[in-house]
């Protein structure tokens, strides 16, 4: 059996599943100030009567590193940038405790300049004094040579051992030195209170006899377990859109191209599934408005929701952005798209006469008749969500290509399906599918997709390798891994090494089980010359486990 | 640092087709960019609201015809590679005519400026003149009329020279390393345009090793108050970057932080990269500071590693010749006018001009006779016979008529009617016969051995 639970912002939903099936579902509103006891509320629901030692898994998708970093309740930390040459860091609002320390290394991964570790010492002082126990060293091109980071928090530490600190080289070793240094201070901000919130998790599943692995959902729709999201908080951010969309990905597992809707109380929250895939975002996830290194979904959210208020403003009627409260029909005050349907459904939904005269008030002054304003609300909210779904596709479309092959190439893709997922979803896809041309599919657990996905999502894990035969040396983008090569390197080594440190990485994991479920996605070369002649290669092999289900539950869906 | 909508952007199209080269170890190869990539990728500036992000995309058959007479046709001349840096180049320019940004530039790559009217093949790791086809795109589709482009490669830009040599409404502005010690071999300072476009054409040969301050000072003393002359309505930088210190294939002294003033203060509506070939130790460096001076973000911190090792300050006597120079050059180009109406009153019907043009990359030997009618109330049409000899085996002869985008009706007609008379009778015995007709947006080849006309 496994279980799977999103703690969203509003609430927090689960599922027990078993064999493909749902079992049974709970749902309950998350207290934000106790996420754990929201936990334990649907735990405790679910596994009413079921035997402990047949769950064999527990996966989670939490909002909680989100909530810490917008409400300002992260550690206070201290930035330690090693830049070189390039943008005047010294002028640019960075975060607050930032420390600037001379010394580069370039892209080749060669010092360039020389660590100026007198002012490495003064910042550890100043930190130090200020009562800051965090810190992110992050230095420029760190992924080619981390010398300087390491050196760095050496220092810091060889003086002030109470230090903790996080380097930008075992954070990530994508090439871009601004998402890099917000990654790192994040995660050494919020680092503890998720540690915190982890061995608190453990321990109450434990002590409820439940001894199943745990595992987080990432940002990127694939899980981590728990012990290693410890290294790793920031992944976390935005799992719970994630585990929407990996529950429609469950719910399809075909090589179709799906727009996912989910379709909330107040936003309405779109996602690509592009020939199977689901697409990402092109610049990372961005955390209080910083690029960050962290892998998420391509997501869009609307301010338009099933409990959006519907206002007269002039001769116009206009839906949200905000909530005034539950849709009219349940007792709300002020009329809903909810209501638009509900009313158009005759009743369907809740009291069809609250329906009636929450929308009647705005009807009256238009001079139109309920029927008329129902189907008004229904077709703006629709129209608006399209415009969007054709944003979307404009935004990929255009995203910028590196290669002659690729642009003569250009992707164009036609849409299959709308996938909804989310309480209003029933009533509104079909519509939206209606009008883009394609078909909709509103599965009988849409409503749970979420917690769905949780449950199922299979561990990910990207990998790029980046090999220079000339200087002698590769890297991973991942946990500051790196080495020496022979000179006779080549195109299959390279992608040999690459495996073999993804495999090694899964071991490490205990997650050996997914390390065959790898495909390669970049395959680089480049000749390094000098005047007329080669002196050698430049290799970047991406490999990777993208987002999928797990195994138990392909086998039995597909 | 968050993302947001503003007209204040500069617009950037990266493409260094990673998967183009002239060949493995030429200089225009797959990794000529790589390293500027590395280098604009790991300081985020594409993240920066200040930035946008661009896509490349390919160029129609029907630009290049604005602008080309290809042998024996646009298709054989314009790779796809060509035809996406010519379409980024576009690209930037509809950007910027629309509002989105308020300059841009285009980092593209295979480079331009040595690509002449007529193309038989590859110069100076040319095909396509990727500004020329941007500029007739801004003027054929948004009806610009006055444009400078400002050549700081440090080759000549004979391509685009030829171009508008003829061309009274675009200024064109090389400095370059002294044609006596570079390739092209071209670019003196009594080169200075047609007969009725005189003066609108300026060279600045520039001594081997001029620094920072050198070329800046040209660029303070001619080129800043040539512009404010002639009140172009677009500026743009054919942006090469071998004047660098660390380029093998030139001998100039000019620094990453020479560059960046350079486009602070020339300010263009556009930049397109061109040549630069010192791809570790001097591109990464000198594309971001393009970049960050056309976005205005500060560039005090860039510098190459081993910036402070070398002198930017401009020997006595170098500093003497340039001022020479600039000083001839400003009173010549103060007098166009005058000397424009001089040329046309002294010149008959037609003006005449026989050159040699030769193609280093593909060893071709090009022979022209360009007429130019001299008109009194537009630049008139030119006609150009081309022969050329591919070594031992192979030789072209062509046959085009240019109707420029200013011509007044009597030369459109004059010249159209020229143009079917030439089919008739073909009695040079050409392979092929063109029209570029800008005014029409019409552009004919004729194949005088099917009998076949291919009409853009
Ligand atoms: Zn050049
Ligand atoms: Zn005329």
């Amino acid at each position: 059996m496994l279980i799977g639970i999103d703690i969203g912002g509003t609430s927090t939903d689960g599922v027990l599943l078993q064999e493909g099936k749902i079992l049974s579902s709970a749902k309950c509103l998350t207290d934000e100030t106790d996420l754990q006891r929201s936990i334990f509320t649907i735990i405790d629901e679910l596994t009413q009567g079921v035997e402990k030692s047949n769950i064999t898994r527990v996966a989670l998708s939490t909002t909680l590193v989100t909530n810490i970093l917008a409400t300002g309740k992260g550690d206070k930390t201290a930035l330690v940038l090693i830049p070189g040459p390039g943008l005047n860091l010294k002028n640019m609002q960075l975060f607050p405790h930032t420390f600037i320390i001379d010394g580069a290394s370039d892209f080749r991964g060669r010092i360039i300049e020389p660590l100026n570790e007198e002012q490495v010492k003064k910042a550890g002082k100043l930190i130090s004094d200020a009562g800051i126990t965090k810190a992110a060293v992050v230095g420029k091109f760190s992924p080619r040579n981390s010398e300087h980071e390491r050196r760095a928090k050496e220092i810091l530490l060889k003086e002030y051992p109470k230090l903790e600190i996080t380097v930008g080289f075992e954070i990530s070793g994508q090439l871009n030195f601004l998402r890099r240094m917000a990654t790192a201070y994040y995660t050494a901000m919020t680092q503890e209170k998720w540690a915190k919130f982890a061995v608190s998790i453990e321990k109450a599943l434990r002590d409820r006899g439940i001894n199943s692995p745990v595992s987080i959902l990432k940002a990127d729709g694939g899980t981590m377990p728990l012990s290693i999201s410890l290294e790793h908080p920031c992944e976390t951010v935005f799992s719970g859109p994630a585990a929407s969309v990996m529950g429609a990905f469950a719910l399809t597992m075909d090589e179709e191209t799906s727009v996912v809707v989910d379709i909330g109380g107040t936003t309405t929250d779109l996602a690509l599934i592009l020939q199977g895939k689901p697409l990402y975002a092109s610049k990372g996830a961005i955390i209080e408005g910083h690029y960050t290194s962290i892998r998420s979904f391509n997501m869009l959210s609307i301010a338009l929701g099933g409990d959006s208020a519907v206002r007269l403003a002039g001769a116009q009627v206009t839906i949200g952005p905000d909530r005034v409260g539950l849709a009219a029909c349940f007792g709300g005050p002020i009329a809903t798209p909810t209501d638009a349907i509900n009313f158009l459904e005759d009743g369907e939904l809740g009291e069809l006469h609250l329906s009636q005269e929450a929308l009647e008030k705005i009807a009256a002054p238009l001079g139109i008749s309920v029927k008329e304003l129902a189907e008004l609300i229904v077709n703006q909210f629709v129209d608006s969500v399209e415009e969007n779904i054709k944003k979307m596709f404009k935004a990929w479309e255009e995203e910028p290509a590196y290669k002659v092959y690729e642009v003569v190439n250009k992707r164009s893709v036609q849409l299959d399906k709308v996938v909804g997922i989310g309480g209003a979803a029933k009533a509104f896809v079909p519509l939206i599918s209606k009008r883009l041309g394609c078909r909709s599919l509103v599965h009988s657990y849409a409503q749970v997709a979420n917690a769905l996905g949780a449950a199922v999502a299979r561990p990910t894990l990207s990998l790029i390798l980046h090999a220079d035969t000339q200087e002698k040396y590769y890297n991973l983008n991942f946990g500051g891994i790196s080495g020496k090569i022979p000179s006779n390197f080549n195109l299959d080594s390279a992608k040999e090494m690459a495996k073999k440190h993804l495999e090694e990485i899964m071991a490490k994991r205990g997650l050996v089980q997914f390390a065959n479920q790898s495909e390669f996605f970049l395959e680089e070369q480049f000749n390094t010359i000098s005047g007329y002649s080669t002196t050698g290669k430049l290799f970047d092999i991406g490999i990777q486990i993208a987002p999928g289900v797990i195994n138990e539950f392909r086998e039995v869906r597909s | 640092m968050k993302k947001r909508l503003c007209k204040e952007r500069t617009g950037l199209v990266f493409f260094p087709a990673f998967d183009w080269a002239i060949s493995p170890t030429h200089p225009e190869r797959e990794e000529r960019l790589l390293y500027t990539r590395d280098q604009l990728f790991e300081e985020g500036i594409m993240d920066l609201p200040q930035i946008l992000q661009l896509e490349p995309r390919l160029a129609e058959i029907k630009d290049i015809a604005r602008v080309h007479f290809c042998v024996p046709d646009i298709e054989f001349q314009a790779t796809k590679a060509h035809l996406i840096a010519a379409g980024s180049a576009i690209a930037i320019a509809d950007s910027l005519m629309k509002g989105e940004i308020k300059n841009g530039f285009a980092l593209v790559r295979p480079p331009g400026h040595h690509a002449m009217r007529v193309v038989h093949g590859n110069r100076g790791f040319c095909n396509i003149n990727n500004e020329a086809v941007m500029v007739e795109h801004l003027r054929k589709v948004y009806g610009i009329k006055r444009l400078a482009i400002i050549d700081t490669d440090v080759h000549h830009g004979d391509g685009t020279q030829d171009i508008y040599w003829h061309d009274p409404d675009v200024l064109f502005i090389s400095f370059h390393q002294d044609g006596r010690t570079l390739f092209p071999g071209s670019g003196f300072m009594d080169e200075l345009g047609g007969p009725l476009a005189f003066g609108t054409t300026l060279n600045i040969p520039l001594p081997p090793g001029t620094t920072d301050e050198g070329i800046l000072f040209v660029l303070d003393k001619l080129v800043l108050p040539v512009l404010d002359i002639f009140q172009p309505e677009l500026v743009i930088n054919s942006a090469g970057q071998d004047n660098h210190y660390k380029d093998p294939l030139a001998n100039m002294n000019f620094s990453t932080q020479g560059y960046a003033t350079l486009n602070k203060k020339l300010a263009p509506d556009i930049a397109v990269l061109e040549g630069g070939y010192s791809i570790e130790t001097a591109l990464p460096y000198i594309n971001m500071g393009i970049i960050m001076a056309m976005a205005g973000i500060d560039y005090s911190n860039l510098y190459e590693p081993d910036y402070y090792k070398y002198s930017f300050k401009e020997d006595s006597k170098r500093l003497k010749i340039l001022e020479t120079m600039v000083e001839q050059l400003f009173e010549v180009f103060n007098k166009r006018e005058v000397i424009q109406a001089n040329n046309r009153e002294k010149a008959g019907a037609f003006y005449e001009r026989q050159r040699h043009i030769f193609y280093d990359t593909d060893g071709i030997n090009e022979k022209q006779l360009e007429t130019v009618k001299v008109c009194p109330s537009c630049p008139g049409y030119i006609t150009i016979d081309s022969q050329a000899s591919h070594g031992r085996s192979k030789n072209s002869k062509i046959y085009c008529i240019v109707i420029p985008i200013q011509a007044c009706s009597d030369c459109q007609e004059k010249a159209r009617e020229k143009y079917e008379k030439k089919l008739m009778d073909n009695s040079g015995d050409f392979q092929y016969i063109y029209l570029q007709d800008r005014v029409a947006d019409n552009y004919r080849q004729y194949d005088c051995r099917k009998q076949k006309e291919i009409v853009l």
